[in-house]
């Protein structure tokens, strides 16, 4: 027989109290099935991307090498791409549509349109059993102003989680407020200050509709959105608080002391900080969904403290078929692989009952084009870690037809995350073989 | 006379019709293949007259800039070449802006509703508050739309991560402010005691605070929900000055605190914008805050739409300290000089008396901004912007640009105001490290990002985009690539495709190639002689970086053009309409007039029409006479 640790046991015995011994052990409660998304900017070089061999017996490639350990955990898709993306421009119509498989409008911002994201989706079914409804996450400010040249908003390359057509989401990037962040939420208010907070925030929610009663129909646009995140944020606070039916418990508490830095000393290791807050959020349950950017559109961080690499991303990105800037673009790619890798890896030390966070979530690795040097949105870098509770059949890769479409794997994600939809953006159907029925 | 007249008018006319037959010709050769019926909204039929530019300027508005952007024909048909595209854009929007402007007055365009972002949060929490203290810190920062601002009301979203921190930020500012003195003497104007109940003191404390918040007078129906909540924390147990600090901590997340709103215009007719609502948009304009005293008294008296009044208060308002903050925003975003703490700070390796040298970061990154503001409050030329005998420097920016400019001595780490000495090519905006660095990579110099950034940011001409999905450089070059960037580049625009935008951008960037990615002057680059020459389309040699001052300055109406598009822009926190660029002919011609005085384009967008006006409300359409 296989062991139970003692705090499932603890906790299964406190919330079933009555049943037999084996039904218990048989039926353990059901962990939660969490999805996350990784965005890469300025694509991969190619040649060191792609796996040979399709299905389970795939080799891995130099680039995708650093995932080794978790590979029977890997799915590497091949051939997708995003149509509604294509056009427009090099990146921000690439990469801005990365998750919502739209195309954005053109503009320097009066007329924003995107679609709704994959993860925002998922968010929607399950924000009402955590504290936060998704966490988002970045190393790098929203890049500022408009680009001239292209005629883009950058508000459009600095944000792949949409809630809606309209609305991107701020990330945070201060790994330390996002640690307090996390921990303010799963503690919740006590009773007293949760109810003056419902107070206040009646309050404001009532300036708030008197002013949209005040204003032309342009204007109530903005207001309603101030009355979405107000209404969503005084639930959360009531949900939070302690007693109540559906008073919400973290799956592991989260270490009072516990919290990082809130000046990483470089860029390498402020992406491994914003991973772990990732990973503390997935393994309290505090959110089940989150998204990280690398980078921003167009990112031109410079990679010249990596061995062997003297360019900034983009500036790489662009090789010219150059020997070697592909070089430097290839470790550029595998350093963004080692670092997926090094989330997988605290995720999957991460135990769950007899299982581990990893186990229990889907780990999306894109980028929004495949050779950056030609702005190429076909045959798009996409990978799937972990076995989404066991739905996701996990270790192969997935050779797809010419330009099928990305939305279609958005369409298995959100059907093994249990938000299943009949169609996303241009989907055609679920990925064959890739939920299990 | 009256001949003559006519016979102007009748030859005016002959070319605008030869020119809108040229634009018909472009379309039928180019769109008539598919747009002969209605294709993605768009039929030629819609713009086949003349009277269409006035029916329907966004249509053609919309047009142009598919075709400008290369976006239509698509690619797979056979398309104009970028110099017929050119003279199709530049028809339509000359038409377009002529039929629009006409010779009526100038339209207002709508003024949304807008949050205050990140920095004038923190801002007006400070003078709320009397609070020194970066209370937005923990925000997280604003995108930018519009004229490229972060305050444009257009790219101010709201997520669930705002009303967390908004939250949290006022907690924070009411729990410091109950015990700092000064926030306390400015709050707690009232307090309970004989013949004053508390409830009367809260009344009294309301009125002094909530209009100060709000930006505006307050009514009965603003305060009441206030002392309701105060009551409801005094019934929680909460003693008189906790409930306090409590109810106006929801006046914090209020969204009459956190949005700038206007009282709707609900007349048919364009109408002055209301007193208050013209403190708070000259505030945030040119302070980056909410409206002091003096400003609200002037509200209270009804004097903000009086041009007198106005221009005097500009000069008053550009000599204030706050007004460094608009030259920093301002300036640090239409330059793109914020980016210098991002990708594109230098090479920490390569330039490590940078990296380590905070002093002189600080020096580099706010010698634009300064010199920007001295401009303004010195009300001096802002043709010094493209060359001046005159500079922001420190000691530490003499030591970097090894050039002896005469500062005071006792402080000498303070920026100052100084003469250029002849010959040390420190004149004007291209003098200045932040441009040259933000121009360049991080650890190179690039002719095309300083040629593309001079199009962009000073003439307002941006390069066009790439093609589409097409590769700048794919073509295969038989041999090794060639070493130096100039053989590189002279490869590039061999190519046809690329030499048709790279002929424009490459020779502005190679004149300023005896700047090094900080800015420092150099005579060769790793032993071999900087080459600074380039040839412009026209025509024109340039060599060097003085040469490259004089082509601009004869080019300066594109110069104040983008300036005024740009500052106007930021004024209105919010991208400019086809009706604003009407308001903008005017403005540029009121700066030549003034001899590009700096403080008279402030006070030409001041004095404005968008400035100063809000449109009339559209009215339902009047049903057809029979």
């Amino acid at each position: 027989m296989k062991s139970v640790s003692r705090r499932t046991l603890l906790r299964g015995a406190g919330a079933t109290l009555g049943l037999p011994w084996l039904e218990l052990l048989a039926a353990p409660a059901a962990a939660p099935i969490r999805l996350a998304a990784l965005y890469m900017p300025n694509g991969v070089n190619v040649d060191h991307w792609t796996p040979k061999e399709a299905g389970r017996g795939f080799a891995l490639t130099p680039t995708l090498e650093p995932l080794a350990p978790f590979k029977n955990q890997l799915n590497v898709f091949s051939n997708f791409w995003n149509a509604n993306s294509k056009g427009g421009d090099g990146h921000y119509v690439k990469e801005a549509a990365i998750l919502t498989c739209a195309t954005i409008k053109k503009t320097p911002g009066a007329d924003i349109a995107n679609g709704i994201s994959l993860d925002q989706l998922a968010a929607q079914k399950v924000q009402m059993q955590t504290p936060l409804p998704s966490l988002e996450l970045g190393v790098t400010p929203v890049a500022i102003g408009v680009d001239a040249v292209v005629g883009y908003t950058r508000v459009y390359g600095s944000h792949i989680a949409w809630s809606n057509a309209t609305t991107p989401l701020a990330r945070e990037i201060n790994p330390r407020s996002v640690y307090e962040r996390l921990f303010g939420a799963a503690h919740g208010l006590e009773g007293h200050a949760a109810a003056m907070d419902t107070l206040l925030l009646d309050r404001v929610l009532g300036d708030a509709k008197r002013l949209r009663s005040e204003v032309g129909v342009a204007d109530r646009l903005r207001l309603d959105e101030y009355l979405s995140v107000m209404r969503s944020l005084e639930e959360r606070v009531q949900r939070s608080s302690a007693g109540g039916a559906k008073a919400w418990k973290p799956r592991v508490p989260i270490d009072p002391k516990g919290a990082p830095t809130d000046r990483p000393k470089d860029h390498a290791e402020h992406v491994r900080l914003m991973l772990d807050m990732m990973a503390v959020a997935f393994q309290s349950d505090t959110t089940r969904v989150s998204t990280f950017m690398f980078g921003n559109a167009v990112s031109n961080v410079s990679f010249r403290w990596l061995e062997g690499v003297s360019a900034g991303h983009h500036d790489v990105s662009h090789h010219q078929k150059d020997a070697d800037k592909l070089r430097q673009y290839q470790l550029i790619n595998r350093w963004h692989i080692e670092q997926y890798a090094y989330l997988l890896k605290r995720l999957s030390e991460m135990k769950e009952g007899e299982s581990t966070v990893l186990d229990n979530s889907m780990i999306l690795f894109a980028s929004a084009l495949s050779d950056g040097n030609s702005h190429n949105p076909h045959r798009l870098p996409i990978l799937v870690s972990g076995r989404a509770g066991g739905r996701l059949e996990t270790g192969q890769h997935f050779v797809m037809g010419d330009d099928a479409p990305l939305a279609n794997l958005y369409v298995s994600m959100l059907d093994a995350f249990g938000a299943p939809v009949e169609r996303f953006a241009d989907s055609t159907g679920p990925v064959a073989g890739l939920v299990k029925a | 006379m009256k001949e003559v007249l006519l016979t102007l008018i009748a030859i005016s006319t002959l070319a605008a019709d030869a020119q809108f037959a040229g634009g018909q010709a472009f379309l039928n050769q180019y769109c008539a293949k598919c747009h002969q019926v209605p294709v993605g909204g768009f039929a030629l039929q819609q713009v086949a007259t003349p009277e269409s530019f006035r029916a329907a300027p966004h249509k053609w508005t919309a047009l142009a800039n598919r075709v400008r952007n290369g976006e239509m024909p698509p690619k797979g048909s056979a398309g104009p070449s970028l110099e017929e595209r050119e003279r199709f854009t530049e028809f339509v929007d000359r038409t377009v802006h002529t039929e629009v402007c006409g010779t009526g007055p100038v339209q207002a365009s709508r003024a949304p509703i807008r949050r205050l972002n990140r920095d004038e949060y923190t801002a007006t929490l400070r003078d709320l508050l009397d609070m020194h203290m970066d209370i937005g810190a923990s925000l997280p920062a604003d995108g930018a739309g519009g004229e490229g601002f972060d305050n444009a009301a257009e790219t101010l979203f709201l997520s669930p991560l705002h009303a967390e921190k908004y939250m949290a930020a006022a907690k924070f500012a009411m729990d410091f402010a109950g015990r700092e003195f000064k926030s306390r003497y400015k709050i707690l104007v009232a307090k309970p005691g004989p013949g004053v109940s508390p409830r009367q003191a809260a009344r009294r404390i309301f009125e002094n605070f909530l209009p100060r918040a709000f930006r505006r007078p307050v009514t009965e129906a603003d305060i009441a929900p206030y002392l309701a909540l105060f009551d409801a924390a005094q019934k929680q147990g909460h003693p008189f000055e906790p409930a306090i600090f409590f109810s106006l901590r929801g006046a914090l997340v209020s969204p009459l605190f956190l949005f700038r709103t206007e009282p709707q215009n609900l007349s048919p007719q364009p109408t002055p914008v209301s007193q208050y609502a013209m403190a708070a948009r000259l505030s945030y304009f040119l302070w980056g805050t909410m409206p002091d005293e003096l400003l609200t008294d002037l509200a209270a008296a009804g004097k903000l739409q009086d041009p007198v009044v106005l221009k005097k208060l500009i000069g008053l308002m550009l000599r204030n300290d706050r007004s460094l903050e608009f030259a920093r925003r301002f300036t640090e975003q239409w330059l793109h000089t914020r980016e210098i703490m991002g990708d594109k700070a230098p090479d920490a390796k390569l330039f490590a008396a940078y990296a380590s040298d905070e002093d002189l970061r600080s020096d580099i990154r706010l010698q634009p901004v300064l010199f920007l503001r001295e401009l303004l409050a010195r009300n001096l030329s802002l043709l010094n912007l493209i060359d001046s005998g005159h500079t922001i420097s420190t000691r530490h920016l003499n030591k970097l640009y090894d050039v002896k400019m005469p500062l005071n001595q006792n402080a000498a780490t303070q920026p100052q105001w100084v003469s250029v000495p002849e010959g040390s090519h420190r004149g004007g905006l291209l003098g200045m490290g932040a441009v040259l660095t933000v121009s360049s990579y991080p650890y190179r110099t690039s002719p095309v990002l300083r040629g593309a950034w001079i199009l962009d940011s000073l003439l307002g001409t941006p390069p066009p985009p790439p093609p589409p999905d097409v590769p700048a450089l794919e073509v295969d070059q038989p041999g090794a690539p060639p070493k130096t960037v100039r053989a590189r580049l002279t490869q590039h625009r061999a190519n046809a495709v690329c030499a048709s935008c790279h002929s424009r951008i490459d020779p502005l960037g190679f004149a300023l190639e005896n700047y090094d990615v900080l800015g420092r002057w150099r005579d060769e680059e790793a032993g071999v002689p900087v080459d600074n020459s380039g040839e412009l389309s026209d025509g024109t040699r340039i060599k060097g970086p003085d040469a490259l001052r004089k082509v601009l300055l004869d080019r300066k109406d594109l110069v104040i053009r983008n300036l005024t598009n740009r500052m106007l822009g930021y004024a209105l926190g919010r991208g400019l309409t086809l009706e604003d660029s009407c308001a903008v002919d005017r403005i540029v011609a009121q700066v030549r007039d003034n001899g590009y005085q700096a403080q008279a384009l402030v006070e030409a967008i001041v004095t404005s029409v968008p400035f100063r006006y809000q449109p009339g409300l559209p009215q339902a359409k009047e049903t057809k006479k029979p």
